[in-house]
């Protein structure tokens, strides 16, 4: 594998790569595959500490409504704690590839769950299944606590069937819109009834509010529970089609490419499995086109987890964090609504294209970008101004100067940038005096090509 | 040459001699004016329950359907069927003024009870079988729009309703923010440098064109906005925020033609009644205020607010005290000198619903676009809206 197609791969397989990562030991792409499947074999939860809600019982929250109000103030901040450990999860991550898939499987099951309880347990369930068996994915999405509670899975029962979780079922966790009729849904759903919680966030079958007549869904005729459903519905090719174009568009180029996304459904239908789905595409000549390098805009979170990949940095308050996904439109945990984000050229508008090419020098540089005229005067400036800066942190560019210790500097932009540099600004680099490679990295990454990956 | 002489002389290369002509060409015509009437977008996201925001307070047919959720008391009864859910209650002086018109019943055939795909009808202005990827205030700019400050959307990423076929308004919560961004003279010799070919279909096209557009559109908006705060008090909430920028644009005279903003929560499957009160006193306190500030200013004449939700809901509760989706809704038109003031229509039948039990639309949402672009932005509908449409008479 050339050196780009190598970070194209973890570009894409995970958050970029510098030339000091030590995971590649051979430049075979079989093996460089296989390492990442194999280093993503474990499976680690992630969890911060909820041991506030230790001996809490529903009863106590009902008595006191006081301790209730303090448990639930306690939960907003826990959500903000479980988002920051999931980023530096990201930046540090234990198994590459699955954390990867997590991210994604997040914006395709999407759940909002401000109970941090249900919302790590969730989180932890699209992480154990990232690379496994579909069916038996959407089977446990169907039983979360988080999504009996967010599309109203526990108010649908057998009197009063609640549609909201049939329709995305098949909508946006399946088949896609229009692959189902409206008499479909209100079957479907009839199937799920019954389906509850408990406090502690484990399944519960309601047979009471089950309904236990027989069901008319897809043709067939059963008195159907929501797993005969789910499996009806993979029985349809057009599930592995559905999810195999998601995975291209966001895997390989968000221009889906018929051929191939037919290929990949070809696989998934086989056997659901998404780990074999996964080395075919990594494995395929086509995932190497020059075409898809450099083809996606970086999600926010790709964005920001890459650039830290590239310059280690720790934030002073970790909240900041938070106030820059807000910024960039990608708040994790809080998806605008059931459909995800939309991805692609809707990460970027007037507003967010200023942030993004602004941000690298503003955490990593005391907000310089060195445009060759009359910078030491800035430098000094914005160094005494430092403290007025809206994020204080501790960029590590010594980490940066070891792991880019190979690369000459006039060759940095080839580490930095996925894909084609637009004819001008590849000349205007050239003028550049690359006196510094901290600050020709910044440069670098303030550029609209730096968005790309 | 000295270093001073150089700095000077490369300054102005930069800015005049270097500078690509499509540049120049979008700085140029800055200050053509487009017309003084402004069109503000209030979006209900999440599907606003119309049966408990216009209320039918002599209807069994309501009660019965809804014996948990159905509004009984506090009700401002505006006529003998129909009355203001209580929490509307800083829009009754515009009601009895005639400065709002409530239009029932509106929808599209064969509706579709997707948030995602019904607000993109509703943005894009498509049928419901028809997949568009522009939407009609963005199309409206690809024909009259100059720049993209011609329409700006007080949030942090623009909605599909703003983005045209080659132009978009511009998002911004913040306008400072983005201009001190833009400024950077690194960006400047970027783009002094940019050469657009073979890149304009491709992403970082896009990137580079977004670039370019957020830069000269910050400049507008930062140095036309008149910075005095506000005389009028506005309700502490993220909605009255949006709208309380809106006026700030609008009576600093910004060359913007069309503003939206977004309430969303409107997505009540479970307990209702407690989210919905709060959902529509924010929204009505809001957007009393706002009218307040607009005609402290004189400009209310010149303004006219369209209030929409994706879809109305289900005329019979659900067991966990909510509503799930549902159909044809009602649209709140204010505006000064209004043709039809109250209520445009009556309210369809409570009896004859559709197959999923939900109200049957009579007025196709595309027919009050096509209206509002006719006889206020003054502007023929053709190539914005699809279909022709009927021309209705509330302006």
């Amino acid at each position: 594998m050339t050196q780009q197609q190598l970070q194209h791969l973890y570009w894409r397989a995970g958050f970029g790569m510098h030339p000091k990562s030590n995971t590649i030991i051979s430049k075979q792409r079989t093996s460089v595959v296989e390492v990442l499947f194999e280093s993503s074999k474990a499976f680690t939860p992630l969890h911060i500490d909820l041991s506030y809600l230790d001996g809490i019982k529903p009863v106590d929250l009902k008595s006191f409504p006081e301790l209730a109000r303090e448990i639930n103030q306690k939960g907003t901040k826990k959500i903000l704690e479980f988002n920051i450990a999931w980023v530096k999860r990201l930046v540090n991550p234990s198994e590459l590839l699955r954390e990867r898939m997590t991210l994604f499987w997040a914006n395709h099951f999407v759940c909002r769950e401000r109970n941090p309880l249900y919302a790590e347990r969730y989180n932890n369930t699209l992480r154990y299944f990232a690379l496994g068996d579909f069916r038996d994915f959407v089977k446990a999405i169907s039983k979360e606590a988080a999504m009996l509670k967010y599309l109203n899975g526990k108010q649908n029962r057998k009197a009063k069937p609640n549609e909201n979780f049939a329709r995305e079922l098949m909508e946006l966790f399946t088949l896609g819109e229009g692959q189902y009729s409206e008499k479909d849904i209100k079957e479907c759903a009839r199937a799920f009834t019954g389906y509850s919680h408990d406090f502690e966030g484990d399944f519960v079958y309601k047979e009471n509010r089950h309904d236990n007549n027989s069901k008319l869904f897809f043709n067939s005729i059963g008195n159907y529970d929501g797993d005969d459903i789910i499996d009806i519905i993979l029985k349809n090719k057009q599930c592995a089609a559905f999810i195999s174009d998601k995975i291209y568009r966001h895997f390989v180029n968000p221009k889906p490419n018929k051929k191939h996304i037919a290929a990949m459904a070809d696989v998934f239908f086989k056997d659901y499995n998404i780990e074999n789905l996964m080395r075919f595409v990594f494995l395929s000549d086509w995932f190497y086109d020059d075409d898809n390098i450099g083809s996606k805009i970086k999600s926010p979170i790709e964005y920001l987890v890459g650039m830290a990949n590239t310059v280690p940095v720790v934030f002073e308050k970790e909240k900041d964090l938070i106030k820059i996904q807000k910024l960039l439109g990608q708040t994790l945990l809080n998806p605008p609504n059931v459909a995800g984000w939309k991805g692609d050229k809707a990460w970027i508008d007037a507003n967010t294209i200023m942030i993004r090419l602004k941000l690298p020098s503003v955490i990593l540089n005391n907000s310089v970008i060195d445009s060759g005229q009359n910078d030491q005067f800035k430098k000094k400036f914005m160094q005494k101004y430092k403290g007025k800066l809206p994020f204080k942190t501790l960029p590590n560019w010594t980490a940066f100067l070891e792991n880019f210790e190979t690369v000459a500097t006039g060759d940095l932009q080839d580490y930095i940038l996925q894909g084609t540099i637009n004819k001008g600004t590849a000349d205007y680099l050239k003028t550049l005096s690359k006196m510094s490679k901290r600050e020709y990295c910044v440069q670098l990454m303030s550029l609209p090509e730096y968005q790309m990956c | 040459m000295d270093r001073r002489k150089f700095l000077k002389n490369s300054a102005l290369a930069s800015s005049l001699f270097f500078v690509p002509d499509f540049v120049k060409a979008f700085e140029a015509v800055a200050s053509e004016r487009l017309g003084y009437k402004r069109l503000v977008i209030v979006q209900l996201a999440g599907g606003n329950d119309g049966l408990n925001t216009i209320i039918p307070h002599n209807n069994d047919l309501y009660y019965n359907a809804r014996p948990k959720l159905a509004i009984t008391k506090d009700i401002i009864k505006l006529n003998d069927d129909l009355g203001f859910h209580p929490s509307l209650s800083p829009l009754r002086g515009l009601f009895d003024n005639g400065e709002l018109s409530i239009i029932n019943n509106v929808g599209y055939p064969n509706p579709v009870r997707s948030h995602f795909r019904s607000m993109d009808i509703w943005q894009t202005a498509s049928s419901s079988d028809e997949y568009l990827q522009s939407g009609w205030l963005g199309r409206y700019l690809d024909q009259y729009g100059k720049q993209p400050y011609n329409a700006i959307e007080i949030d942090e990423k623009l909605s599909l309703a703003m983005k045209g076929d080659h132009f978009n308004g511009i998002a911004t919560n913040d306008f400072r923010v983005l201009y001190n961004s833009a400024k950077d003279p690194y960006f400047k010799s970027v783009l002094s440098h940019y050469n657009d070919t073979h890149l304009s279909e491709h992403n970082l096209g896009y990137l580079y064109q977004t670039m370019i557009e957020a830069k000269s559109s910050a400049n507008y908006i930062f140095e036309n906005t008149d910075v005095k705060t506000s005389q009028e008090t506005y309700p502490q909430n993220a909605f009255a925020k949006q709208l309380k920028n809106v006026a700030q644009f609008i009576n600093s005279g910004l060359d913007t033609k069309v503003f939206y903003t977004s309430l969303g929560g409107f997505d009540t499957h479970a307990n209702q009644n407690n989210k919905q009160t709060k959902l529509l006193s924010e929204y009505a306190g809001s957007v009393s205020a706002f009218v307040s500030d607009l005609k402290r200013n004189d400009t209310f004449k010149d303004t006219l607010i369209l209030t929409f939700s994706e879809f109305g809901r289900r005329v019979k509760q659900n067991a966990a005290n909510g509503t799930d989706h549902g159909t044809a809704n009602n649209v709140f038109v204010i505006g000064k000198n209004l043709k039809k003031a109250g209520f445009y229509n009556n309210l369809a039948s409570l009896s004859d619903l559709d197959a999923n039990g939900d109200i049957k639309y009579t007025t196709d949402f595309r027919s009050i676009y096509a209206t509002i672009l006719s006889k206020w932005m003054g502007v023929s509908a053709d190539g914005i809206i699809p279909n022709k449409q009927e021309q209705l008479n509330f302006i």
